[in-house]
């Protein structure tokens, strides 16, 4: 890929690890509860794969890390006040991280059953063919979720309308603490595809050239109308499910440790020239200001009106 | 004034609705070439195209699901479930994504999704028997209309359609060939707006549907006694018109609940709750339900006879609450 774009992942890759690191050391201090899903190990791969589309085609991200809204640039500040239950979020104290959401940005939202959101995404693509002809509709998910039963019926309603959604799979081998391969009859999640006659490829989650290639041709053949395409990242999950979970129901923590996609990223950036170690070093800098940044105009919000329990439900007189 | 039949009125009203608006569509298990199994959406894939009309899969899940997802993405999806049991089929897309999608993105979108839910006991068996709009009123975030004439289901449906908030449509199956007059110029009362369709003064019914018929025609019956009974239809569950009960509590001071729906924590449950805490001084005798006794709908004809409210246990339930 072009070295500006390359060089723009791995800033935001970068960006992300800082920020949900960060989001952490808050959980560990009380400033916000400790439900993230951190990312670590999956945001390249997050970040390359929106960078195969359009800014504004919509997103339906997974629960497992930011990268997804940072790759679109959504407020650092304002998915920590969703979690700190203060003024200035994207949910009104309603969704947390879970539901962070920039319609402006096509971050549309996620759903807090794992898996629930395949079929939301089949309604967007069935929208998007009928009024934004072109428009493409991506949805994450891991390999956990994509056990629910909701898989089948969305992706095989999607591949019969041929609608223009990317099915993004971030295989990273764990749902919660129970493998892969104790959950899940086939070794790659892709080869379901066969089952709804689209394309299923697999891609290494260490690759972002990889990524972003397989999700241009997904995203080529559904604006052309040809239909929804499954891509299976095999990607690394470096940190526990949530922000606190110590993890040790996994005996392969070290090899994950020694495979983390961002440190490749980093090393092939300075080992290429497109870096100097002093320029990494500088950027390094500069997201944990922006990080730091995001933290105090998080902290100088107010707090929620309680009151906002009652608001957002219905659309009052309609 | 015409007269229509409760089918024909959802048919004129979905008919319309797609002429009204290019957004809306109208998709489920065999709505498309066939017209549904009711014959409810005959004649519109032929009108409108299969583009806009059409035939799904035997997939409840993305059958709601897509629904909230289309309606966040600018369509006005109409889904028909075939049997209003499927509600817990599609329980995860009804009730946390077309209830809660708004709320838990902030209000960030709305969700103009309408999911028909032909309901009623007809022999068909404990999965395809039931009237569980009871699930919905307990549940934020859904509206829910339980029409009982063909009017309320033309009107209804047209205002479900058109309105940003997810509204589940009970359509009671044995009201399909039911016919009643049909006002076109007249303007349709809003959601939560009850209709008291007998009036009197000796005690109030509520009933909606199959069970608001039988409680006419008990109260003609109790009429030939003496016995005004005033009759509310409340035309839907969510919004819930309590005020139209409670005025009616105040003048007759008894009130019998009699629906279709399971006994235990049901509609009647919720309207007996609400009359203890805010009527007590107005009730002279004690709340009464009829409903379905808390064991599943069988399909041999009299076991389901057996505990459908009858006409008889109307009359004799508001005898013996006004002896």
């Amino acid at each position: 890929m072009r070295n500006d774009l390359l060089a723009e992942i791995f800033r935001k890759s970068l960006l992300t690890r800082v920020f949900e690191d960060r989001f952490v050391r808050l959980a560990m201090e009380g400033v916000v509860p400790p439900l993230l899903h951190p990312g670590a190990g999956q945001e390249v791969a997050q970040i390359a794969a929106i960078a195969a589309l359009q800014d504004d085609d919509p997103v339906l991200y997974a629960h497992r890390g930011t990268g997804y809204m940072v790759a679109r640039g959504v407020s650092l500040s304002a998915m920590l006040a969703d979690c700190a239950g203060r003024a200035g979020g994207t949910n009104n104290g309603k969704g947390g991280i879970m539901h962070v959401v920039d319609t402006a940005r096509g971050i549309f939202g996620e759903s807090g059953t794992l898996g629930g959101g395949f079929v939301i995404s089949v309604g967007m693509g069935m929208a998007a063919k009928r009024k934004r002809p072109g428009q493409v509709v991506i949805h994450f998910f891991g390999d956990g979720g994509s056990n629910r039963g909701t898989f089948h019926e969305a992706l095989n309603w999607a591949a019969v309308q041929k609608l223009p959604c990317v099915y993004v799979c971030e295989n990273n081998g764990w749902a919660v603490s129970v493998p892969v391969s104790e959950s899940t009859a086939v070794e790659n999640i892709a080869d379901r595809a066969h089952g709804y006659g689209i394309p299923g490829v697999v891609v290494d989650g260490v690759d972002p050239d990889a990524v972003l290639d397989a999700v241009r041709v997904a995203a080529e053949r559904a604006r052309r109308g040809d239909g929804p395409s499954l891509i299976e990242i095999k990607a690394v999950r470096l940190r526990g499910h949530y922000a606190t979970d110590p993890q040790d129901y996994r005996p392969d923590a070290a090899e994950a440790a020694s495979k983390d996609p961002l440190e490749a990223l980093r090393a092939r950036i300075i080992s290429s020239g497109l870096m100097s170690e002093a320029e990494v070093a500088s950027l390094q800098a500069a997201c944990e200001a922006e990080v730091e940044a995001a933290v105090v105009e998080m902290q100088a919000q107010p707090l929620l009106s309680a009151e906002a329990a009652f608001e957002d439900l219905l659309v009052q007189g309609a | 004034m015409r007269e229509i039949t409760y089918s024909k009125a959802l048919n004129e009203a979905l008919d319309e609705a797609l002429a009204e608006d290019e957004d809306v569509i109208v998709y489920g298990c065999d709505v498309g070439r066939w017209g549904g199994i009711f014959n409810i959406t005959t004649g519109l894939q032929a009108k409108y195209g299969a583009d806009r009309v059409f035939d799904s899969p035997i997939s409840e899940n993305v059958l709601v699901g897509a629904g909230v997802g289309a309606a966040v993405g600018g369509l006005r999806p109409v889904v028909e479930l075939q049997f209003a049991d499927f509600l817990l089929t599609a329980g995860d897309e009804i009730f946390f994504k077309a209830g809660m999608w708004r709320f838990m993105h902030g209000g960030a979108f709305t969700v103009p999704l309408v999911v028909r839910l032909p309901s009623g006991a007809t022999g068909a068996g404990p999965e395809h028997s039931t009237c569980p709009e009871a699930y919905v009123m307990h549940s934020p975030g859904l509206l829910c209309c339980v029409p009982s004439t063909p009017a309320d289901a033309k009107g209804l449906l047209k205002l479900a359609i058109r309105s940003d908030n997810p509204v589940m449509f009970f359509e009671h199956r044995r009201l399909y060939q039911t016919r009643g007059p049909i006002d076109d110029a007249a303007a349709v009362a809003p959601f939560g707006k009850a209709a008291v369709r007998r009036e009197g003064r000796h005690a109030t019914i509520v009933a909606w549907q199959v069970m608001l018929n039988r409680a006419l025609k008990a109260a003609e019956t109790l009429a030939a006694e003496g016995l005004d009974v005033e009759v509310i239809d409340p035309r839907t569950l969510a919004p819930f018109d309590f005020e139209t009960i409670l005025a009616s509590v105040k003048k007759t001071g008894a009130c019998l609940v009699v629906e279709e729906g399971y006994r235990r924590l049901g509609v009647g449950a919720e309207i007996g709750a609400r009359l203890f805490e805010e009527a007590l001084p107005y009730l002279d005798r004690p709340f009464r339900r009829l409903a379905i006794p808390d064991v599943p709908i069988g399909s041999a004809p009299a076991l389901v006879n057996r505990i459908l409210p009858s006409e008889d246990e109307i009359v004799a339930a508001v005898r013996e609450m006004t002896r």
